[in-house]
């Protein structure tokens, strides 16, 4: 009987402190949920701003962040089926789009990565590259995130110079002088490929759509 | 000071420690530090010390951790059934380290991200498991808090210390706080000192300098 009774108390004991924990735990999250929510969008839209060069304070908090964002950018949709969302960068006042951004995403060398790919208004110059959401090696893949190598895209073309769309990491530092032609990081070979692969694949995606569209 | 166990609290022998106060903390910092001398929980150690800000911040997410779960699990001492003792000192510990990761997720939102998923994983780190099941079932909640801090102590300054010397010599500068120590650019910064295997070096040499400055273990001398 003795037993039994020590049993039901570890029972009663691991309910009741199961119970509490759920309980802390829930308020946290309910409590901390707009911040953390606020946060998540503020990182996504610093990346599409950083990629379309629309100046904004670094150390600005994420309701400035969203403020520009709304204020600035506009969000459009490109085709029927899987439709390619377009983040147009045009500024107050301004008539024409300075620049548009699309996401891309593909698997990296130990997980997903994420990023955003601006062009000028001729969807053919890099305007910006950013990268989110990647776990690459740190200080060999890691440094995709690196101000240096995302430099290295700017005003290259995601095409070469017969018009077949793709841009192209060249590995080490040597020759890189063609158009659609980007040096690569050295000890970084995989994590580069990857990257190459998942920018063609949505500059492909893009042409498709806007061939499709009629623009 | 006349009694070396007399607590910093209340100045009296027999204090809210019981009188173990500052012996506890001289423990955890100093005697056994966690990494130094134990060499516990150096999974996280050796994966957030590229960087001194990170270090820092994992070692007052462990401090925290640490003093809450020994005070609760302190508390609770004389009601958990010894059956389910640990499950219910993680679930403790769980509580907390989830507590820490959404508290940084909504307002250090920086850190969180660089600090990714180790906050999380601080729930399966030895040196907290370790306390309480050492310490925290055995004692008082005043002294565990103690010791729980202590070790928190111990291993965010083991932690600073690797994190500091290994973004010195890997990123040539170290950042904190906005301040800047440089080694100027005649030093080529060495990835390697980034990479695991520089974490490997750091602490191993950590180890060492303690265990000499320590002087000899009078453990290890009776042997």
């Amino acid at each position: 009987m003795n037993k039994f009774r020590q049993n039901i108390y570890t029972i009663c004991f691991a309910v009741i402190l199961g119970l509490t924990c759920a309980t802390l735990l829930t308020a946290a999250a309910e409590f901390t949920r707009p911040k953390q929510t606020e946060n998540k969008k503020a990182e996504e839209i610093k990346n599409i701003l950083a990629a379309l060069k629309v100046p904004f304070d670094a150390h600005g908090g994420p309701g400035e962040l969203i403020a520009i964002f709304e204020r600035d950018v506009i969000e459009q949709t490109l085709g029927q089926e899987d439709s390619l969302t377009l983040y147009v960068y045009q500024p107050e006042g301004s008539e024409r789009p300075v620049a548009v951004a699309v996401r891309f995403v593909g698997p990296g060398l130990w997980g997903p990565i994420k990023g955003f790919l601006a062009l000028e208004p001729d969807y053919q110059t890099i305007r910006g590259v950013t990268f989110y959401e990647q776990e690459e090696t740190p200080g060999l893949g890691g440094e995709i995130v690196t101000d240096d190598f995302r430099s290295r895209f700017e005003s290259k073309h995601i095409a070469n110079e017969q018009g077949r769309w793709g841009i192209d990491i060249v590995p080490g530092s040597g020759e890189h002088a063609g158009i659609n032609e980007i040096a690569g990081i050295s000890g970084a070979t995989m994590t580069c490929d990857k990257v190459e692969e998942m920018i063609n694949a949505v500059i492909e995606t893009l042409a498709e759509k806007r061939e499709t569209d009629g623009q | 000071m006349a009694n070396k166990n007399t607590c910093m609290t209340c100045g009296g022998s027999q204090g809210l420690c019981g009188g173990k106060g500052i012996a506890t903390l001289k423990d955890g910092i100093w005697t056994s530090n966690p990494l130094a001398i134990q060499v516990l929980g150096i999974c996280s150690a050796l994966a957030v010390t590229n960087k001194l800000s990170n270090s820092l911040v994992m070692g007052v997410a462990l401090m925290f951790v640490c003093v809450g779960s020994n005070l609760f699990v302190s508390l609770l001492r004389n009601h958990i059934p010894h059956r389910i003792r640990m499950i219910a000192e993680v679930a403790i510990i769980a509580t907390f380290v989830i507590l820490f990761d959404q508290f940084l997720k909504a307002y250090y939102w920086e850190m969180s991200k660089q600090l990714g998923p180790y906050v999380g994983l601080i729930i399966t780190n030895c040196i907290v498991m370790g306390r309480a099941e050492a310490f925290a079932l055995q004692n008082a909640p005043l002294v565990s808090m103690v010791d729980g801090l202590a070790n928190g102590i111990g291993y965010g300054v083991a932690l600073a210390i690797i994190g500091f010397v290994r973004e010195l010599f890997g990123s040539g500068q170290v950042v904190l706080f906005g301040m800047t120590i440089d080694l100027g650019s005649w030093y080529t910064p060495n990835q390697l000192m980034i990479l695991a295997p520089g974490a490997f070096f750091v602490f191993g040499v950590l180890i060492a300098a303690f265990n000499v400055l320590k002087g000899s273990d009078p453990e290890e001398d009776k042997k």
